[in-house]
């Protein structure tokens, strides 16, 4: 049964460098999918759909609030020719009942032990409109390795150089933050994944460099410090989101492999300034993941702000203004307090204002996030603080003789188009 | 000089990974980067780590890199000048 599996495009950030990583979300549903099944993936970011390719069931993968409409789109043109269309992912899962509109199916929930039941049902006529596994999580055991064999390598290929890979050692996340959805998304109870798992796929992951996708990994401190220790000899490198502020856990993720983290800095304060040190002291980059807009934020905190990331050094920022995500206590928040005033998801890419903020007008928050990047970026460039970041990762392979080199034949390539020249 | 640059284009072809590229060429005065050798900025980078570990030299700035990759010639040129006393090449 062909099963073609499709990952909606959408606008990337207008600020940053263009990027595209081999999506998680789909590799991990394929590994739940039925061996009966033919699935062939396509990341629309990077190649058109082809409409009139025969199928015989449709899946929409959707991470990202601001893929949802094209998902809708995508979805009702295979409805009319009279293809079933499922949806599933996280972005799903946030706007459960305007894509039920869409859809023959709409699955909520992790997929392992389930796809068995819903394929069967495709064969027999009798798909449910909803299946809703949101908070029957399967045992965390069932996880197995993400089928990256269905993805186009070769798409993601910078110039000969091959993006990260997306590996994922945990669910759920204990912390409810204003701005995330992860707690209605996976839980509050943080659920790892057995240690030899984690390994098993890292090891049969064909590349050096990956990305720890766990919402954070400062969970819990003694599984964290074991999943290191673990990673040591693969010798792998990798960025992840936070690690646990432990003098020896930095120092185990070091050996194992630390490349560079995403940390919220979310204020000017000595704490953070410090977290960033001591990632630093370990010879772990940081990407700054910085929010504009949050209620306390006026023109001169977000100049401060700037400043602030300057004189600390960080080594990358990523600028986005707040967006009231469904389902996170931000959406709450705002709704309740009539301060959104755009519904579009198609907006809801985390550069545009969509609500209104506290200490400003919407067009001047808009306006800071440009000042933003513009002046973060403004004495080192964004080119050359990724190279340096780069440099770092290559300095860390040749020191345990990792580095591989590139893939010259494709050096005239970024992301399976020609260079222009 | 002459000895460096042989080292030199040795070096390079080692650190890049160039497949059937002998020294022989690599003429010293051409442009490193654009030219027929297909050296782009993510090749300069490599060579950048290159100078580092292997002759004590840092790169700092753009302006500079685009001085000092400007040929093979050049890149000896700026070793010789400004390697430490320290610095020993390895290989």
């Amino acid at each position: 049964m062909k099963f073609k599996l499709i990952y909606p495009k959408w606008p990337k950030l207008s600020r940053q460098t263009e990027f595209h990583l081999p999506p998680h979300g789909p590799v991990v549903l394929a590994a739940s999918l039925p061996p009966d099944v033919d699935v062939e993936f396509v990341d629309e970011n990077l190649e058109k759909i082809d409409f009139s390719q025969p199928v015989d069931f449709v899946g929409i993968s959707v991470m990202l609030t601001s893929q949802i409409k094209r998902g809708w789109e995508i979805a009702d043109i295979y409805r009319q020719k009279g293809i079933k269309v499922i949806f599933g992912g996280i972005g799903t899962m946030l706007h459960a009942e305007e894509t039920a509109f869409h859809a023959d199916a709409v699955f909520l929930g992790e997929s392992e032990g389930r796809m068995e039941a819903v394929f069967d049902d495709f064969k027999n006529n009798r798909l449910k409109k909803i299946y809703d596994y949101l908070t029957e999580h399967p045992p965390i055991e069932l996880v197995g390795t993400a089928r990256r064999d269905i993805l186009k390598k070769e798409f993601y290929n910078y110039k000969g150089i091959q993006m990260v890979d997306l590996v994922h050692a945990s669910r759920g996340c204990r912390f409810s933050c204003y701005p995330c959805s992860v707690a209605y998304l996976g839980g509050r109870k943080f659920r790892p994944r057995p240690i030899d798992k984690v390994i098993e796929e890292m090891t049969a992951i064909e590349n050096n460099r990956l990305f720890i996708v766990d919402n954070s990994l400062a969970q819990d401190a003694k599984w964290e410090k074991n999943l290191f220790r673990e990673m040591i000899p693969l010798k792998k490198k990798w960025c992840c989101h936070p690690i646990e502020d432990e003098p020896e856990v930095l120092d185990l993720a070091a050996q194992a492999g630390a490349w560079y983290v995403y940390q919220a800095v979310f204020d000017t304060s000595d704490y953070i300034k410090e977290r960033i040190r001591r990632y630093h002291d370990h010879g772990i980059a940081v990407e700054g993941t910085v929010l504009l807009g949050l209620d306390d934020h006026t023109e001169d905190f977000i100049k401060r702000l700037i400043d602030f990331l300057l004189e600390i050094e960080l080594d990358l920022a990523e600028f986005t203004v707040l967006t009231p995500f469904p389902h996170t206590p931000a959406f709450k928040t705002l709704q309740a307090e009539k301060r959104i005033f755009s519904y579009n998801w198609d907006n809801y890419n985390a550069d545009k204002v969509v609500f209104q903020p506290k200490q400003m007008t919407p067009e001047r928050l808009q306006e800071m996030l440009v000042y933003a990047w513009d002046t973060f970026y403004q004495e080192t460039s964004q080119q050359l603080r990724m190279s340096k970041l780069f440099q770092q990762v290559i300095r860390k392979e040749r020191s345990d003789n990792t580095h591989q080199p590139r893939r010259r034949d494709m050096a005239h390539q970024a992301f399976g188009r020609p260079l222009k020249k | 000089m002459k000895e460096l640059i042989e080292a030199l284009k040795v070096k390079i072809i080692d650190t890049l990974y160039l497949e059937d590229i002998v020294t022989e060429d690599i003429d010293e005065k051409a442009p490193l980067v654009g030219g027929d050798l297909g050296v782009d900025s993510i090749d300069i980078l490599e060579l950048v780590m290159m100078l580092e570990q292997d002759y004590g030299i840092v790169i700092e700035s753009k302006e500079l890199g685009e001085k000092v990759f400007a040929s093979v010639e050049a890149l000896a040129a700026h070793i010789q000048e400004n390697q430490p006393a320290s610095a020993i090449p390895t290989n």
